[in-house]
């Protein structure tokens, strides 16, 4: 194991300790068996990619959600917070990754939202705005207009209100969740300006951020996390970017290749399904132009909200081109009517809220979106739609009861072979897929990666958007890799790796020369 | 000027109020007689109260709203005329006193129903509001009973001063001081974004749970004021005003999904749709015609909020960017 705990065993002098954290979500281990150890006046990084629990170890931290099993200690006493306000009583605050700015409130407003009672305020009006003045001035945005509506904030001024909010409270612990995504280099600077003399007060600050330029510059240590465990924290000097993302690319990465050698030799020749031409999600950002052939699996991989969802939504006609064209044979796709008229199945990313009709039995749920092509008249038999059902379910390899039993009585791994089947029932030319096995065990896992490769050799064009870097390696052809917005590479199979997919979605990748990503 | 901007919202009620007032002034020049101000003020107070009690169980979201408030202002009626009257109870601290504590209750129950045991706000009123009906009728089977004197006297003028307008004034007093605590903007970020606001460290059943409370003794006062119109009691007369004062929250500006606006707005459109009653006797309009009117507004100034909205969210996306 490739692993360096630093030589900070000082337990006892420990403002925050976890141990052996665990959390699952139904099939999902979110956290398994976390460690983490901060000390007073430090600067501590946590880093990872997607899913490797980050954003749930923050949340036990904040009180947000509580663990299942482990221990945290805080202050040298063993700690559990039940709710937001008990975190932050003891002093940890926390600006979480989504900005939690209620747009119809006033900046002051925001900043001080939290600290009172249900009735009674905690300081006067006058202190209060003080208050609000003191925390935008530590962030160099005294300027701002305390009286206007949140709402009319740009993005990086929201981020702003946010920390803000945070620094009111009496705090020993900060935790900052990416929240310098939106950031401008100035505020940026003036940001680390603060938490620097906040760590010479002898505050903590943990943070934790995608860009690998402010971890190395800014943290003291830095523990990586992987798939929910704690794989090492690093001291600032032997925390490099190198170091760091190749920790945190998992171990299993070599073994991708193998498994796979049939790939190349489908993509090759099938026809074009679709293509994208000068297509770019923001003015400024290097445009793609790629095609997709029958027969290919096409992977999409990125940090959160780096633009590699909108991508896939272009494609499947959910919304508008920004700049450039997405086009099946017959024409540009702008609408999902188009996507449809080009038989391209889009599967969303939540089964619960977009993708299963719960109380529906499989048979419903399979042919639900294909019941125009089984109606006759206008009518549809049952032993039509069963006879459907079962086969499809038979190709996706659900393990049903009986096609009669209602989906939810289903594993989560069959429920979305079920609606795999469900894309498959309609004939599409291409799939197009967001992050379909997240939170499938891995036996489901298995069938499913035996079923898109079984599509794709029979000639179906997959485009796959997938959050486990193993699972991109396993099974595409060539991976799209966003960052920031833009396409950082077209990773292509015989360089397809997971350190390879992971520095390019830190943005930086260093394509090897004479690689034509069209090949 | 900071007034102003956060009771923005309610430019549109308040510009319709003035309107409708100029057309009733129009319709009938004795509409503007001072001897009239009276006679309106104690019919417009029930639309109004009654509204501002449908407010913060509208402003606390996720689908908050209070169907009991016509019903509970109904039991007060009840209450009032029959029960304490029977025991003698007639002095002002007992009946304003019991009045205020089954208000108090009834909030409470709602509050606990929808914020501790997480029962669709909708359905757990529902609930009240249909045990409250029952509840008026058992006390007062039909209508009877009579309003202590000193409640009919509110009805009437102090040294020419409605006696409406203290109680308004007293209503306003108690809101103006809440709006000087945290809970205005506790009940406006838990109604924005309850998750947003919990994480802020806002307790939002708490604060839920108050919003509820404050509707109850709203509708306990409404109560109060149309036993007063009334002078004796009705066990039907309070039930109609929870559809009156669901309409008057919409058309005053506040948002119903929650989190925007205020009790002016509210009060503001309770008194627009007593004007438009008014118009409608003025201008001899058959009864029947009065709910379709109602409709109509409702509908129409609905759809004009739905087009601000989207301009809004457009302008605010920009904005974003």
């Amino acid at each position: 194991m490739n692993t360096t705990i630093a030589p900070h065993s000082l337990s006892n002098a420990a403002l925050l300790e976890v141990r052996d954290l665990r959390r699952s979500f139904g099939e999902t281990r979110a956290l398994d068996s976390c460690t983490l150890m901060l000390q007073p006046g430090e600067i501590h990084a946590l880093v990872g990619e997607n899913g490797s629990g980050k954003s749930t170890l923050i949340k036990i931290l904040s009180g947000i959600i509580c663990s299942d099993s482990g221990d945290v200690a805080w202050k040298g006493a063993s700690a559990r917070f039940a709710k937001p306000r008990d975190a932050q009583r003891a002093g940890i605050a926390t600006v979480f990754q989504e900005t939690l700015v209620l747009p119809d409130l006033s900046v002051h407003d925001n900043i001080v939202l939290g600290l009172d009672d249900v009735v009674r305020r905690r300081s006067g009006q006058l202190r209060e705005a003080q208050l609000v003045r003191e925390a935008l001035a530590v962030l160099g945005v005294a300027t701002l207009d305390i009286e206007q509506d949140a709402g009319s904030l740009s993005l990086a001024n929201r981020q702003l209100v946010g920390i803000a909010r945070s620094l009111l409270r009496p705090w020993r612990l900060l935790i900052l969740d990416e929240s310098t995504s939106a950031l401008d280099v100035d505020d940026r600077d003036r940001l680390f300006a603060a938490l620097r003399r906040f760590r010479s007060d002898g505050r903590t600050v943990l943070f934790v951020s995608h860009r690998m330029d402010e971890v190395t510059s800014l943290a003291d240590r830095t523990t990586v996390l992987r798939s929910g465990r704690t794989v090492g924290t690093f001291a600032g000097d032997e925390a490099t970017t190198e170091r760091l993302l190749e920790v945190m690319s998992s171990r299993e990465g070599a073994r991708a290749a193998e498994g796979h050698a049939a790939a190349h030799s489908r993509a090759a020749n099938g026809p074009t399904v679709l293509t994208w031409s000068e297509f770019a999600l923001k003015t400024g950002r290097a445009p793609l132009s790629l095609e997709l052939r029958a027969g290919e699996i096409l992977g999409v991989a990125g940090l959160e909200g780096h633009g590699q969802v909108a991508f896939l939504e272009c494609a499947a006609g959910r919304r508008a081109s920004p700049c450039g064209t997405v086009a099946a044979e017959r024409g540009a796709i702008h609408s999902p009517r188009d996507a449809a008229r080009a038989r391209i199945a889009f599967l969303p990313r939540d089964r619960k809220t977009e993708g299963i009709f719960a109380p529906l039995t499989v048979t419903d749920n399979i042919t639900v979106s294909g019941l125009r092509r089984l109606a006759r008249w206008g009518l549809v038999s049952r032993q039509q739609r069963r006879r459907v059902a079962v086969e499809v379910g038979r190709n996706t390899k659900v393990k049903m009861a009986s096609p009669d039993s209602p989906i939810s009585s289903l594993s989560g791994g069959n429920q979305q072979k079920a609606l795999l089947g469900r894309l498959i029932a309609t004939d599409p030319q291409a799939l197009v897929l967001n992050d379909p096995l997240r939170g499938v065990d891995l036996g489901a896992k298995r069938d499913c990666y035996e079923v898109l490769a079984d599509l794709a050799g029979k000639g179906m064009a997959i485009l796959l958007l997938s959050t486990e870097l193993a699972e991109l390696c396993q099974l595409c052809d060539r991976v799209v890799v966003f960052h920031n917005q833009g396409v950082e590479a077209v990773i292509g199979r015989a360089e397809l790796s997971e350190q390879a997919l992971i520095a390019a979605m830190f943005g930086k990748y260093h394509k090897a020369p004479d690689v034509d990503v069209n090949a | 000027m900071n007034w102003l901007r956060t009771h923005s919202y309610a430019a549109p009620v308040l510009a319709a109020l003035v309107i409708f007032l100029i057309l009733n002034a129009l319709a009938s020049p004795a509409f503007l007689d001072p001897d009239n101000w009276n006679g309106l003020l104690v019919g417009a107070a029930p639309f109004i109260i009654i509204a501002m009690a449908q407010t913060p169980a509208i402003l606390s979201g996720d689908g908050g709203i209070d169907m009991s408030v016509g019903p509970l202002a109904g039991v007060v009626n009840a209450l009032v005329t029959v029960t304490l009257m029977s025991r003698g109870w007639s002095d002002p601290i007992s009946i304003i006193g019991c009045s205020l504590a089954v208000g108090v209750v009834s909030g409470l129950i709602n509050g606990v129903l929808i914020a501790v045991v997480r029962v669709q706000p909708i359905i757990a009123t529902l609930g009240t509001y249909l045990v409250y009906q029952g509840l008026a009728v058992e006390i007062l089977p039909m209508a009877g009973g009579t309003a202590p004197e000193w409640l009919r006297d509110l009805a009437g003028t102090y040294a020419g001063v409605p006696g409406m307008v203290f109680l308004f004034a007293l209503i306003a007093a108690a809101w103006l001081l809440l709006e000087r605590t945290a809970f205005k903007r506790n009940l406006l970020a838990v109604g924005g974004d309850a998750r947003a606001a919990y994480s802020a460290g806002v307790n939002v059943a708490g604060v839920r749970i108050l919003a509820y409370v404050i509707s109850g003794v709203l509708a306990a006062i409404a109560g109060l004021a149309f036993t007063a119109a009334l002078g004796s009691g009705d066990p039907r007369v309070g039930t109609p005003y929870t559809l009156t004062s669901i309409a008057s929250v919409a058309l005053g500006g506040v948002a119903m999904t929650g989190g925007r606006g205020g009790m002016l707005g509210a009060a503001a459109a309770g008194a627009l749709l007593f004007l438009i009653q008014t118009l409608c006797t003025l201008a001899q309009v058959s009864i029947f015609y009065l709910q379709i009117f109602y409709g109509l507004v409702l509908i129409v100034a609905l759809a004009l909020n739905a087009g601000a909205e989207r301009a809004r969210h457009r302008r605010l996306a920009a904005q974003v960017g």
